[in-house]
């Protein structure tokens, strides 16, 4: 089930909502888990046992841990988690690439990747390791753990929320109407980043892609795909978020306005931050992080980069993204550290590269990248054609709504009117754009078969 | 008090939807989309496959929806297409683009191939209707080049052509459907007199009229605009005329069955069909036609039922070439090949095999 589905909005939601309110506080939990396993039965029934004994096992091993703090408990818990997201996720890959070492067909195992399993995979481990590393006690009761992990907003596309950030709200939590209200806001300008800006760039970049290239062209639909990856993805957190505050949890930020960063550094600072603080906590730290020699030290940073893009899809072109951000990295840490710091120069720098990153994301197929990379740095086809002025016209409005809402100058604005004269007015037109925000969005769901959410293949 | 408001707006609204999406009874067909609707018997079927649909199709104010977002789109978005579809001054116009030279060369052989191999004894013409993109600007709208398809037809075709395209504007075309109005081809019927060597008679046409109309562009563009009115025109020839189509037997040259369903223009002649003979009863003339056409030749076909003893309409698109071999014996007939440019742009779509 999708958040930006009819059954979803107007189905699941309001039977839950009723549901969720009408009984004490004590059953919440249970109406929480009981629907969250719905919601994932409806998107994948079949692996709905899976995801419950995947939540056993961790619980078993959190208790496990908490009575023996042993090492040997941790690693056995750790395996079990990789080696169930390495079997579903990554044995075709392998096969497939050792196989073509020889020249060979590999055999294609029909193994269908289950719904979030990138996601609950990494909550579990970040789950084991804060419990052996004593920062939380472990979760006794089996049903709270269950619901940790099955908890719909988070479930099958992030953001990886650790135990220990929402283990006082598992127990107790306050559900109140600004809470409440904060929620419906990030979820209908979730919904509406979603089935708005991201569907509406997908489109602008697929047509362009089908139409006659040009170096214009290329940039256009590298763009294209920069904005509709961000907003699919913030898009997606934003909902996740809201719906987590309308049931009283409070879940961290996964997006900071990432493209106002001005360096590759800051950048990964503001995208996706629940994903690239995982790994400077599990691996970049716990390998010696930078407190180790100079070449130890790029080691640990090429390690979680290559894990950074694999974890993405298994696929070349995500390890090679990994290892562009790598070297990026490399080049910033050891070189470019003096000049890139403020400044539209270095704003432009991060921009260029991190749209250039997209571009790897999106071309699963080397051979097809290799040839929009060349189109975007050629002018061999021309600088520009009838179809690329034709497409940015036609979107015009929309590319310069989804660029201005990747600033922070909207939020600002908002900001300074709530402090200002016009307070009481704003609040009263801002109810009516938020409600009609939601209705156009709903439209859009209905006037569209809209595009599956990209995070749903990690 | 704000933070009140909207939480109970918000809740208010998603429980006016479920409420009524309970309450409301399901539809089997929506006309304006031209299409069955998904019934609560198909989530029956296949729950998980089926439900996302039904939930989607049967929601409650569906059409006010699509038209809601259609107007963002185009109004405040500025987006002229949609499904590729224009919609200028309330006129649905299908983009025909990229221009396919290679369809364009083929379709010339394969008229030149049915005209050498069969039609040494005929008098022989070929007409083509532009679709309604060719009177769009060149400025803002992706449209193929026109100029060039039709100098590349007549360089190519050996056989002579009538011009249409003089006589032809816009408004001649429905609005939400890529068909010509009915009452267009009397404009083109003057120089098929000529060619084909026929006077033209006072007739006294019938107008009938059908409302609403809904085009096979009015949901795909999902613009919704007007239903707009459809209009064919009968007489006594019309009305003598039996229609045998090689699918479905004897049929009434219009079927106003038809009128009302999914596609209220199968009125003419019943639709797609493969193979039409059309027989008048009603005249002494012994001339025969044989018209090979795209759906832009059903409507042209009853009003030159007064000229015509027989007029077969051949639709290579769902009959072979080698078939009508078959059936069709070449002899003196009259022979038109009427075809729009959708088609040439798309010409594989034609099944003839040349040896």
């Amino acid at each position: 089930m999708l958040f930006s589905s009819i059954s979803f909005l107007f189905f699941f939601l309001p039977c839950l909502l009723l549901c969720y309110y009408l009984v004490p506080s004590k059953i919440k939990n249970y109406i929480l888990l009981l629907f969250s396993l719905l919601f994932y039965f409806f998107g994948e029934k079949k692996y709905l046992l899976l995801l419950l004994a995947v939540c056993l096992t961790n619980y078993l091993f959190g208790r496990l841990l908490e009575k023996t703090n042993k090492k040997i408990v941790l690693i056995l818990g750790l395996a079990s988690n990789i080696g169930i997201l390495f079997y579903y996720k990554y044995t075709n890959f392998f096969l497939e690439t050792a196989f073509s070492l020889f020249n060979q067909k590999a055999p294609f195992l029909n193994i269908v990747l289950p719904l979030g399993i990138s996601f609950f995979t990494f909550q579990n481990i970040s789950y084991l390791c804060d419990v052996y590393k004593k920062e939380v006690p472990s979760q006794k009761n089996f049903l709270t753990y269950c619901m940790y992990i099955t908890l719909f907003p988070q479930l099958v596309a992030g953001p990886i929320v650790r135990y220990k950030d929402i283990e006082k709200e598992l127990k107790q939590r306050k559900e109140n109407y600004t809470l409440f209200s904060e929620g419906v806001t990030r979820l209908i300008i979730g919904l509406a980043k979603k089935v708005i800006l991201a569907d509406g760039m997908y489109t602008f970049s697929i047509n362009l892609l089908a139409s006659q290239n040009s170096f214009l062209t290329s940039w256009l639909i590298a763009i294209g795909f920069m904005l509709q990856i961000y907003y699919d993805f913030s898009g997606y957190s934003d909902m996740a978020i809201g719906l987590g505050k309308m049931f009283g949890f409070h879940f961290k930020e996964n997006f900071d306005y990432p493209f106002t960063a001005t360096s590759i550094t800051d950048f990964w600072r503001k995208w996706h931050i629940s994903l690239s603080s995982f790994f400077k906590d599990y691996v970049y730290i716990p390998l010696g992080g930078n407190r180790t020699t100079k070449w130890k030290n790029i080691r640990n940073i090429f390690i979680v980069w290559f894990l950074t893009g694999f974890w993405h899809g298994a696929s070349w072109n995500f390890i090679l993204w990994g290892i562009y951000f790598f070297i990026l990295l490399i080049i910033e840490k050891f070189f470019l550290k003096k000049y890139v710091k403020q400044g539209f120069f270095s704003h432009l720098y991060t921009l260029f590269f991190v749209c250039i990153s997209f571009v790897l994301f999106s071309f699963t197929d080397l051979f097809e990248l290799g040839n929009f990379i060349k189109g975007m740095f050629t002018i061999k086809n021309g600088i520009c054609n009838s179809d690329a002025i034709y497409y940015l016209k036609n979107n015009g409005i929309l590319l310069l709504l989804a660029i201005i809402g990747c600033s922070p100058i909207l939020k600002q604005t908002i900001k300074k009117i709530q402090k200002g004269k016009e307070r009481k007015w704003f609040q009263g037109s801002s109810i009516f754009v938020l409600l009609t925000l939601f209705i156009i969005s709903v439209a859009k769901i209905i006037s569209s078969s809209f595009q599956p959410f990209i995070y749903f293949r990690f | 008090m704000k933070e009140k408001t909207i939480s109970i707006l918000f809740v208010l609204l998603l429980f006016i939807f479920l409420i009524a999406s309970l309450v409301v009874k399901d539809k089997e067909i929506s006309y304006a989309e031209r299409r069955n609707l998904t019934t609560i018997e198909d989530v029956f079927n296949s729950p998980l496959d089926n439900l996302e649909h039904y939930l989607s199709d049967q929601l409650p104010f569906r059409n006010i929806l699509l038209n809601l977002y259609s107007w963002v789109d185009r109004i405040v978005l500025g987006n002229k297409e949609n499904n590729n579809i224009y919609i200028k001054n309330d006129v649905l116009i299908e983009k025909n683009v990229p221009y396919n030279e290679k369809s364009v060369e083929e379709f010339s052989k394969k008229i030149n191939y049915i005209v050498a191999n069969h039609l040494k004894n005929n008098r022989v013409f070929y007409g083509i209707i532009p679709d309604k993109s060719y009177f769009l600007e060149e400025k803002g709208y992706q449209k193929i080049n026109f100029s060039q398809l039709f100098s590349k037809i007549e360089k190519e075709i050996t056989i002579p052509s009538i011009n249409f395209l003089p006589l032809l504007n816009l408004e001649d075309y429905y609005k939400t459907d890529i068909h010509l109005k009915q009452n267009a081809y009397f404009k083109i019927m003057n120089e098929l007199a000529k060619k084909y060597a026929f006077s033209l008679q006072e007739i006294e046409w019938k107008e009938q009229t059908y409302n609403p109309f809904y085009g096979a562009t009015y949901a795909k563009g999902a613009f919704f605009s007007r239903p707009e009115e459809l209009v064919y025109y009968k007489n006594e020839d019309t009305e003598s005329s039996i229609a045998k189509h090689l699918e479905y037997g004897e049929k009434n040259v219009y079927d106003e069955e038809k009128l009302g369903s999914m596609d209220s223009y199968s009125v003419f002649l019943s639709g797609p069909s493969a193979w039409i003979e059309l027989e008048n009863q009603h005249t002494n003339i012994e001339k025969e036609l044989i018209l090979f056409r795209d759906s832009f030749g059903s409507s042209l076909a009853p009003l030159l039922l007064p000229y015509y003893k027989k007029i077969t309409l051949i639709d290579l698109r769902y009959i072979s070439l080698e078939k009508v071999e078959e059936y069709l014996s070449f002899e003196t007939q009259d022979v038109l090949f009427l075809y729009s440019t959708l088609l040439i742009n798309e010409s594989n779509l034609l099944k003839v095999k040349m040896k």
